[in-house]
Parts: structure tokens; sequence; C-alpha cells
């Protein structure tokens, strides 16, 4: 492919953002998104988690698999990989800042499944994307994430105080913002051609 | 066929290899390696970094009290942090006031060492211990209250002051699916220090005291920290009055009990405020310290008794009688132990006949 | 119903053993939160907030403490006893605080109608809306409670 990986970066953050184009990475965002402090923490370390694990499956991908004939393994094989990873990034967090260890609580394990990191080695593998390429759309689409989060967070502290009919609050009304959102971001869908 | 073992190799070899990463990873990351608690500039103790504060204290014979069990939810294992801490937790923040917070006051159950840390305790908590015991005696005094002998064996001494309590572990039992502790008053003079006695009284639904009540049977052991509280006597002449109600008489009882064996002679009254005839107690000992001590005077107050029970002493409340016992208020310490609101009501009676407020010493119920 | 971890453990804590032998949903199926929004339907039907009620408890529970733990009539309707014992008892819906162990039983002289409470309870019906399981040994009917605080 002959996009430029800079396009992919910009592209994966804004205009195909995996959470309000692609709707990927749903549920730590509903739950998390009630604080901004903690989801400028999660976004952060599912930043880091997606731009790495990105950077390892493409390296299990086509020096493990391919050459191995096991091309069908890939699910198992990216999820392990995706686990393993996220208990060193909660290894990594709870040395260097307790607080945001006890404020993620279940969350920080809970990225292992978040749909986004699988999704996002899913479609290097679909887009037959170069190592660079894949490393940028990993960071473009966390960073996108991250975005997404921290915006919702904003949103729901601002109407938090605000009337909100009984059988909406919560996720009800969380889920009608974020398809809001998304509908401005399919304002964007086909300015930027990363497949 | 070759395609089986390939895959199977391809894919175990792979998440041994992850795994062995993340061992490797975790006694990097994780490790903590040996660290240096100092207590009060003065005690060092090196132990091996990883775990709560509160736990590698106990593991090291230092006991700060704690209701919970290390679980942040009771808040009662306060220590001063210098420095070595790190940030505040979420989970300590509530139980900790503004004052506290900038007096670096932390919970020790919440605090993970990590690297060398520098602390602050009571110094009275060096004496605090586990101790096992056994049940020696138990006895019934009323329909609801019950004295056990408990004789220490591991260790087999203790040193307390006459008016501390310790805490009582009740083990999981059927009732009740963990240990729990609870405080209870020694009842027993501090000179005898191979055995200790506690009066217990029923909370229905208590999972302490159902255990006594209906599981502990002479000769059970049983263990308990302590000993704890600054609930003691001020070694002064001054005089004294007593007040305790209900199961509040034990830490009176240890008092009485060491000053009579120390044949003081200072003033002394104890009133002892119950409802009706059946909840006293201990009245003949009270009766033989009254004839044996000099200065002695014991007055039971019954505020509701049964008009066929031919209760021939006082009726009503403490506070009415405070006055007939205090000869020279400068001079005069108050030892209060029971209900907050018995102390509140007792407390106001006092300053009203101007006993100095710091000469009023309480044990509270709550 | 899917239970976050949080609410497992709260509801691990209302298990008899925990913080009270007896526990404090009794012989009742249902999850908290059933006990709760049934007994608000309640509340509404009599037309009482579970604040009002709360507010009262403690005005009564304040009362009886200030007079010495015993027997009393407050305004000439409620008959009040306070038995205090050592010791605090945690919430079970996991927030810091302790509360005071003891027994409130409040008689109204109108209508003979007698309940029971704890500073525990008071704190659970005033945050949290609860007030125990069916069958539990301290539950508080909010009918009856309703009927002795405010009911002639």
């Amino acid at each position: 492919m002959e996009i430029s990986p800079l396009i992919i970066f910009l592209a994966a953050i804004f205009t195909s953002n995996i959470l309000l184009t692609n709707f990927l990475g749903m549920c730590s965002y509903l739950s998390v998104s009630r604080q901004i402090e903690s989801s400028f923490g999660l976004g952060l370390a599912v930043f880091f988690v997606l731009t790495l694990t990105t950077a390892i499956n493409y390296v299990v991908y086509h020096y493990l698999l391919i050459p191995f004939d096991l091309v069908y393994l890939r699910y198992i094989i990216f999820i392990v990989v995706i686990a393993a990873f996220v208990q060193l990034t909660e290894m990594v967090i709870e040395r260097i800042s307790p607080v945001l260890y006890y404020t993620l609580g279940i969350f920080l394990p809970l990225i292992t499944v978040n749909c986004a990191i699988l999704g996002v080695s899913l479609f290097m593998v679909i887009r037959d994307y170069n190592f660079l390429q894949s490393v940028l759309f990993g960071a473009g689409s966390g960073l996108g994430w991250l975005l997404a989060i921290l915006a919702l967070a904003g949103i729901r502290e601002r109407i938090r105080y605000k009337f909100v009919p009984v059988g909406l609050q919560g996720a009800g009304m969380s889920l009608i913002v974020t398809g809001i959102m998304a509908l401005a971001f399919i304002g964007f869908s086909g300015i930027v051609v990363i497949q | 066929m070759v395609a089986i073992v390939t895959t199977v190799a391809v894919l175990s070899g792979l998440t041994g290899f992850l795994a062995l990463l993340l061992i490797l990873a975790e006694s990097v990351v994780a490790n903590y390696g040996e660290c240096t608690i100092e207590i009060n500039k003065k005690k060092k103790l090196e132990v091996i970094g990883g775990s709560s504060l509160l736990s590698l204290l106990d593991e090291h014979g230092i006991y700060l009290a704690s209701a919970c069990g290390g679980r942040g939810s009771c808040g009662y294992c306060k220590c001063t942090v210098l420095d070595g801490g790190g940030p505040v937790l979420p989970t300590e923040k509530p139980f900790l006031s503004i004052e506290e917070q900038e007096a670096d006051v932390r919970l020790a159950c919440q605090i993970k060492v990590k690297n060398d840390i520098f602390i602050k305790i009571p110094e009275e908590i060096f004496n605090i211990q586990q101790y096992k015991a056994t049940v020696q005696k138990i006895i019934d005094l009323t329909y609801d209250i019950k004295e056990l002998h408990l004789k220490l064996f591991e260790p087999p001494e203790i040193n307390f002051k006459a008016g501390q309590y310790v805490q009582l572990q009740t083990p999981a039992y059927e009732k009740s699916r963990q240990p729990v502790s609870r405080a209870y008053s020694i009842s027993s003079s501090p000179e005898h220090n191979d055995h200790i006695e506690l009066i217990i009284r029923r909370v229905p639904d208590g999972i302490c005291t159902t255990y006594v009540f209906d599981y502990l049977r002479e000769g059970d052991s049983i263990e308990f920290t302590g000993p704890f509280g600054d609930f003691y006597i001020r070694e002064t002449e001054a005089d004294m009055i007593f007040v305790a109600g209900g199961s509040g008489k034990a830490p009176i009882k240890a008092m009485v009990e060491l000053l009579h064996s120390q044949n003081s002679r200072r003033r002394m009254a104890y009133l002892f405020g119950a409802r009706t005839k059946k909840d006293l107690y201990y009245t003949e000992l009270f009766d033989e310290f009254q004839k044996k001590m000099q200065n002695f005077t014991f007055v039971p107050i019954l505020s509701n008794p049964e008009e066929d029970s031919e209760w021939k002493g006082k009726t009503g409340f403490i506070p009415a009688y405070l006055n007939d016992y205090i000869k020279d208020p400068e001079k005069t310490e108050a030892y209060l132990c029971g209900s907050p609101g018995m102390i509140a009501a007792v407390e106001k009676k006092l300053l009203e006949l101007n006993i100095p407020k710091d000469k009023i010493y309480y044990d509270s119920f709550a | 119903m899917k239970l976050t971890p949080r609410e497992k453990q709260i509801q691990a804590r209302m298990q008899p053993g925990a913080i009270t032998i007896n526990g404090f949903l009794g012989d009742d199926e249902r999850h908290f939160h059933e006990i709760i929004s049934d007994d608000r339907r309640t509340l509404e039907r009599l037309g009482i907030t579970a604040q009002e009620l709360a507010d009262k408890m403690k005005y009564l529970t304040d009362r009886a403490f200030d007079n010495y733990d015993e027997t009393m009539i407050v305004e000439e309707i409620y008959e009040v006893s306070y038995n205090t014992v050592r010791g605090r008892l945690i919430c079970p819906f996991m927030h810091p605080g302790s509360y005071r162990k003891g027994e409130v039983v409040v008689k109204n002289l109108k209508n003979n109608l007698t309940v029971k409470w704890t500073p525990l309870s008071v704190h659970m019906i005033e945050v949290h809306g609860f007030f125990e399981g069916k069958g539990s040994k301290n539950r508080i009917e909010p009918e009856i409670l309703y009927r002795v605080l405010f009911g002639n």
C-alpha cells in the first residue's frame, strides 16, 4: 500500500477514529468516562498498549505465522500477545503511579478484551500495512480513542447536574451522546483514504 | 500431521515465551528489593518490599490497631509517614481529615512499601503484642454477662495498665465466615501478668459475643492483641470518682483491685448505674472492697428497680448523686466508662461541680 | 441481572456473618437493588420520603441519647429507649465511616405500634433507602415506621 504513514496516523485519530467511526472499544469507554482524570489515564494506557501490540503483532504475523503457514491462528495469537502486554502494562502502572492503578481498578486488565485493540491488529492484517504504517496506525488509533473518551468525559461532567430522564440516565445518555459525536465524524468519511 | 505439530509448537512456544517474559518483568518491575522501615528515628526493620506497611509491621511484631484486617474499611491503622510513603491514595482520603493529611498521617494498610520509609508511631505500640491464651474459666455473672479467665501461654506474660483493653479475636465459625476482633477491657489487676479476665456482655446479633456465649468452652484456646488504650490510673494523691454502667465495670474493677493491693489511701467512690436488680453483679466483691479499704465507697444506683425486688439502695440516675461524693473538686479525678450518652451526661454534671476538665478521663464505648 | 464487582462485594457484606451475625437480607432472595426499589414504591404510596423518616429517627435517637440511655417520653407521644453497646459497625455499602452499635426502641403511645432501629439502619435508610430484606430480624417495614413516627 502506498499511503503515507503520516497520513494514516492523522486519519486514524480524526477521520477514521476507531471508536467514533468504527465503533470499536465501547465498553470501558462507557464505564470509565465518568471522570476526566481516570479517562485520561485509561486513554494513555490504551494508547500505549495499542501502539506496541500492533508492532509486536506485525512482527509475529509476518515472521512467524506466514512463514509457518499458520495464518488461521492469528485470532488466538493476537489475543495472547495482547493479554501478556496488558499484564506488563499493569505492573508498570502499579509501580509508577499507584494512584492511577487504584483509580482504574478492574478496567486496566479489561483493556485485554477491548475490541479496539484486536480490531486494530486485524485491520493492519486486512489492509496489508507495512511495519511503519502499522505502528503509526496503532498509535493514531490509540490517540483517537483517547480523544473520544476525553470528549465523552467532558460532556458527561457538564451534564451531570442537568436533567436527564430516569430511563436514560447513565449508559443511555452516554450512548446517545456518542451517537451524536459519531454523526459528526461521519462527515469525515471518505475524505482520506487509508485502506 | 506436520501441520498439527507445527501449530501446537508455535502456539505453545509463543505463549511460553510470553509467560517467561512476564515472569522476568515481574521480578524486575514488581521487585522492590530490600527496604528499611525506620520507626521513631530509632528502630530499623529490614523487610522485603511489596507488601503493605501494616502487614510488614505486623510480621515484625509491631501491631497497629486494625478492626478490618487491612482491607481499608475501618481507618484505625493511622500512622505518621515522614518520608517514603508516596502520594496519598484515593482509598485513604475518606478517613483522613485535612489536618491529618497535612500532618502526613496515612493509613498503614494502604501504603505499599516500595522503598525506604520513615514513620512515627506512639511509643505504647511497641508494647502491643499478639497473645495466645487458654480459656480457664467461664463464669455467668448475670443473665447476659459472662466473665472469662484467660491463661496466657504464648507469650506467657503481659504488661498492662489497669484500665486498658485488648482486641479479642474470634475465628471463623459456623455463623461467621471470617475472623473478627472486638475490644474488651481487662477486668483483672495488672499484678497478675500470667492471666487476664474479661467481662463480656451479650450483644444480640453480635458476631464475637455469640461466639463467646454459644461456642467457646473451657479449655479452648483463643487469641488477642493488646494492651490498648489510654484509660488508666493517674499516679497522684487526688480523690477519685469512678462511674460505670453495665459491662463498663470491667476496667474499674481492674483499677480498684490494683489500688486495694497497693493499700492506697486515696479517697474513692464508685457509682455503678444499672436498670434493675438483675443487672447488678460483683456486688459482694465491691462490698468487700468497701470493708477492706479505708476510703472506698461503693454506690450502686438503680434507675428502674422492680417493685417486688426489695431494693433499699439508691434509685434514679448517677449525676444526681455525684455531689455527695466530691469533697474537694480541684483535687478530684473522675474515671468514666460506659456508653457515650452516659459519659456525656456525667461529664456535664462534673463540670458543673467544678471538676477540672482535664481531670476527667474516659473510656467511651463508641 | 449483571452485577458489577462492587455490587457483588456489597451483597457479600450483607450476608450473615460478614458484618453482623444475621446479616441484612434475612431469607429474602431478591437482590438489594430490588429490595430498595420495592420499598421506595411503598414510600411513594405513603407520600413520604426516606429523608423525612430518617430525620425523625435521628431526632428521637438524639433525644434518647441525651437522656442517658433510659426510657423517656418525647412530645407525649413517643416512648423511646436506647441501649448502647461498645464498638462500631461499618456500612455494607462499602464507603468509609462507622456507626455506633445499639438499639433504639420507639413506641407510639397513640396507636401502640413499636419499631426498633440502630444508628446504622438510620444511615442506611437515609443515604441508601435500604430497609433490609424481608425475614431479616432488623428489617424495618416502611409502613410501620411511618405509622409509628407520623401516625395517630
